[in-house]
């Protein structure tokens, strides 16, 4: 089965509407992707189709003499055989090497200041294919920072997500008459055994008594310490707690009011829960 | 009607084998081949220059170059990867594109593109045409109408006027995603159309 965005890329291939860098690539994909390559070849066939759809219209009527003939000089120039060996004449030999000289030293010369000339051309086209060459590397270089920068924050934003989806999230509801008005929040994270709970308008406590948070873990018969801790003035806290034993499965938190310090087993009245 | 569709598609068959036939003795260097694949291709093929060049002279140029390369890389076609004359008419569009890049700037082959590339016009095609090639234009023809205008805006601006997906988005001022998906939808509907037609 081939993705959307391969077929995508497929389609545009063949319309020739991939720049440079995205067709080979491309081209890279089809060579490990057979069913890839035979969607491409495809489309192509489809795409080059569309010639038809342009008025027809007949070519000059030299145009094909002067195609074969351009294929005849072609071959003509790639097969032109050795020249002969020259003759000798002995009686015009001086004259002929004299001739022959001035005549070398001419051609030499003339083409020299080709060569001359050539050297040049092909310095400058050099020099234009290294400027093209440095300005393709610069732009691949962007892009690769750019693909790099756009991984890393999808990295990022799929561990946001990852950490999101293993948090337990819970509001706590209140027991008593005297916390209504109490909300509160607790979230637990199982990986990193622990939790954060946040509270707002929770009564205050005397000096001798505390506020003790329990995670209820099935494979425990009672409930799990969780620590003790006072709201402000405002009745707000804010904490982080563990529980004093592993927690494999939290299903619920509780606070209850205990006395200064917490207990090891809840004895005072339950003022919140909050099921997972 | 089966009758016709038959007919049809034996001629393709056999134009598609006759074109294939031609290139393998071009390959051994025959060139009366050649002339002969001249006189079933070279009328497509002009008409394509023609129409992304939109000079006569361009377009001669350019099928001229597109035959010698024909006749050098005969030996090079892989009947596998497609048809002959859809390799013939891929080589024509981008020798016509390269010419156009030669003598315009990139920015004016943008602006221009869209005037540029013709409408289809009539096909132009009688009885003295190889059936193969009356058959098929009609069928791309009939295929490419009942494309949604949007479609077949995007797909011609980058088959005829060598646009390239960011430059047609630009152009059209329509989102990349946009012009990505009616290229893809555009031609994956041709290619069903023309499924057991080209």
């Amino acid at each position: 089965m081939i993705r959307e965005i391969h077929q995508e890329l497929a389609a545009l291939y063949a319309v020739g509407a991939l720049d440079g860098a995205e067709r080979s690539g491309f081209e890279q994909l089809c060579a490990g992707d057979p069913e890839l390559q035979h969607l491409a070849d495809e489309l192509c066939e489809t795409s080059a189709a569309l010639a038809l759809t342009s008025a027809q219209v007949e070519p000059p009527p030299g145009l094909k003499r002067a195609v074969l003939a351009a294929i005849e000089g072609r071959d003509q120039a790639q097969s032109r055989p050795p020249a002969g060996p020259i003759e000798f004449f002995p009686r015009i030999l001086p004259w002929a090497s004299a001739a022959g000289f001035a005549f070398a030293a001419m051609w030499f010369g003339s083409r020299a200041n080709t060569f001359r000339a050539e050297a040049e051309a092909m310095r400058t086209q050099r020099d234009l294919a290294e400027v093209a060459y440095r300005m393709s590397q610069a732009q691949l270089g962007e892009r690769t920072l750019l693909a790099e920068q756009m991984i890393a924050e999808l990295g990022q934003r799929l561990r946001r997500t990852e950490d999101l989806s293993r948090l337990k999230i819970t509001a706590l509801a209140s027991l008593l008459g005297n916390t209504l008005e109490t909300k509160a929040i607790a979230v637990w994270d199982a990986d990193q055994q622990e939790g954060l709970l946040s509270v707002e308008k929770l009564p205050a406590v005397a000096f001798e008594q505390d506020y003790q948070i329990w995670v209820i873990d099935p494979q425990y018969p009672i409930p799990v310490d969780g620590g003790v801790f006072k709201p402000d003035g405002e009745g707000r806290a804010t904490l982080t707690f563990r529980g004093d034993k592993p927690i494999a499965n939290a299903s619920a938190f509780a606070i209850s009011l205990e006395k200064r310090g917490g207990v090891p087993k809840a004895e005072g009245p339950l003022v919140l829960l909050g099921r997972l | 009607m089966n009758s016709a569709r038959e007919t049809e598609s034996s001629a393709r068959d056999e134009a598609a084998r006759e074109h294939a036939r031609l290139a393998a003795a071009m390959a051994h260097g025959d060139r009366e081949a050649l002339g002969q694949l001249y006189d079933l291709l070279a009328k497509p093929l002009y008409s394509l220059a023609l129409r992304v060049t939109g000079d006569t002279s361009e377009a001669q140029d350019v099928v001229q170059d597109v035959f010698v390369q024909l006749w050098h890389k005969a030996a090079d076609y892989d009947p596998v990867r497609g048809s002959y004359f859809s390799w013939a008419a891929t080589l024509t569009r981008n020798r016509s594109l390269d010419r156009i890049r030669m003598r315009k700037r990139r920015s004016e082959i943008i602006q221009t593109s869209a005037a540029d590339i013709g409408p289809a016009g009539d096909a132009n095609l009688g009885s003295d045409d190889a059936l193969w090639l009356r058959e098929k234009a009609t069928a791309v023809r009939a295929a490419l109408r009942v494309l949604p205008p949007e479609q077949r805006q995007a797909i011609e601006l980058a088959f005829f006027g060598g646009l390239t997906q960011q430059e047609i988005s630009a152009h059209l001022g329509d989102p990349l995603g946009t012009v990505k998906a009616r290229i893809r939808r555009g031609l994956l509907r041709l290619r069903e159309a023309l499924s057991n037609r080209l």
